[in-house]
């Protein structure tokens, strides 16, 4: 878990809105996560032994993939989940309360023989 | 800049309290269910609505994300994990585990002030 750094950085702007340039795009996160899931996925077989340390690995990554994006005043949830594949059902679901306006989310999923890896990344403006 | 701390209740997470809200939502709806094809789309989706509304019905100052996966069990592992960027002085997370008999769930909430 990370802090927001600067001091200034977390004094009230009272702006609504992110500058156009620098809002949390889900389509520029969604390629994010799909290309560091390609990269770090692709020959990894499931190891009940390793896998919980790749799951964090990976969502600290994404984290600060996210944060080098330099989004506008955006505090940022990622999510992995990682599960071996054996045919059985998952399902998973998301709500959130927040400014729909500003704040927005992207999600991708990676499969291969052996697991499968579902990340969800939420972007909340902070005003 | 003096460093800030939160003076009062709605601006404070309380972590133990959305966990039960959390376990009843998930109890009152999963309870004695086995897992089923078909309803676990609806089960999934009624977990993080209703888990949501009593999270905002708390009148705090915050913005919520509810995620909810459920898993049949079959001896197959499975991993979560998180990682966030926020102001950790008034954000906070809280994650429940349950499972009965034939599935897994997990539900993770995610609370990001809106007043710094």
């Amino acid at each position: 878990m990370g802090e927001l750094g600067l001091e200034a950085a977390a004094e009230n702007t009272y702006s609504l809105r992110p500058a156009g340039q620098r809002k949390f795009r889900s389509s520029a996160v969604k390629e994010c996560i799909h290309a560091i899931l390609k990269e770090e996925l692709a020959n990894v077989q499931y190891s009940p032994e390793e896998t919980p340390q790749l799951t964090k690995q990976l969502s600290e990554t994404i984290k600060d993939r996210l944060k080098e994006k330099g989004f506008d005043r955006y505090k940022m949830v990622v999510q992995v989940v990682i599960g071996e594949q054996r045919g059985e059902g998952v399902n998973m679901a998301a709500r959130c309360f927040w400014d729909a306006d500003t704040d927005s989310y992207a999600h991708d999923v990676f499969m291969n023989d052996t697991l499968f890896c579902v990340v969800a990344a939420f972007g909340c403006f902070y005003y | 800049m003096e460093e800030f701390h939160p003076h009062n209740d709605e601006m404070i997470f309380n972590a133990d309290e959305a966990h039960n809200i959390v376990k009843e939502c998930i109890e009152s709806i999963l309870g004695k269910a086995d897992y089923s094809h078909d309803k676990v789309n609806q089960w999934t989706a009624t977990i993080v609505e209703q888990s949501l509304t009593h999270l905002v019905k708390l009148g705090k100052t915050y913005k919520y994300i509810v995620t909810c996966a459920v898993m049949q069990k079959s001896g197959a592992g499975l991993h979560t994990a998180s990682s966030c960027f926020w102001d950790t002085t008034t954000d906070g997370t809280c994650t429940v585990r349950w499972e009965n008999r034939t599935m897994n769930c997990i539900v993770n909430v995610f609370a990001v002030a809106i007043i710094l």
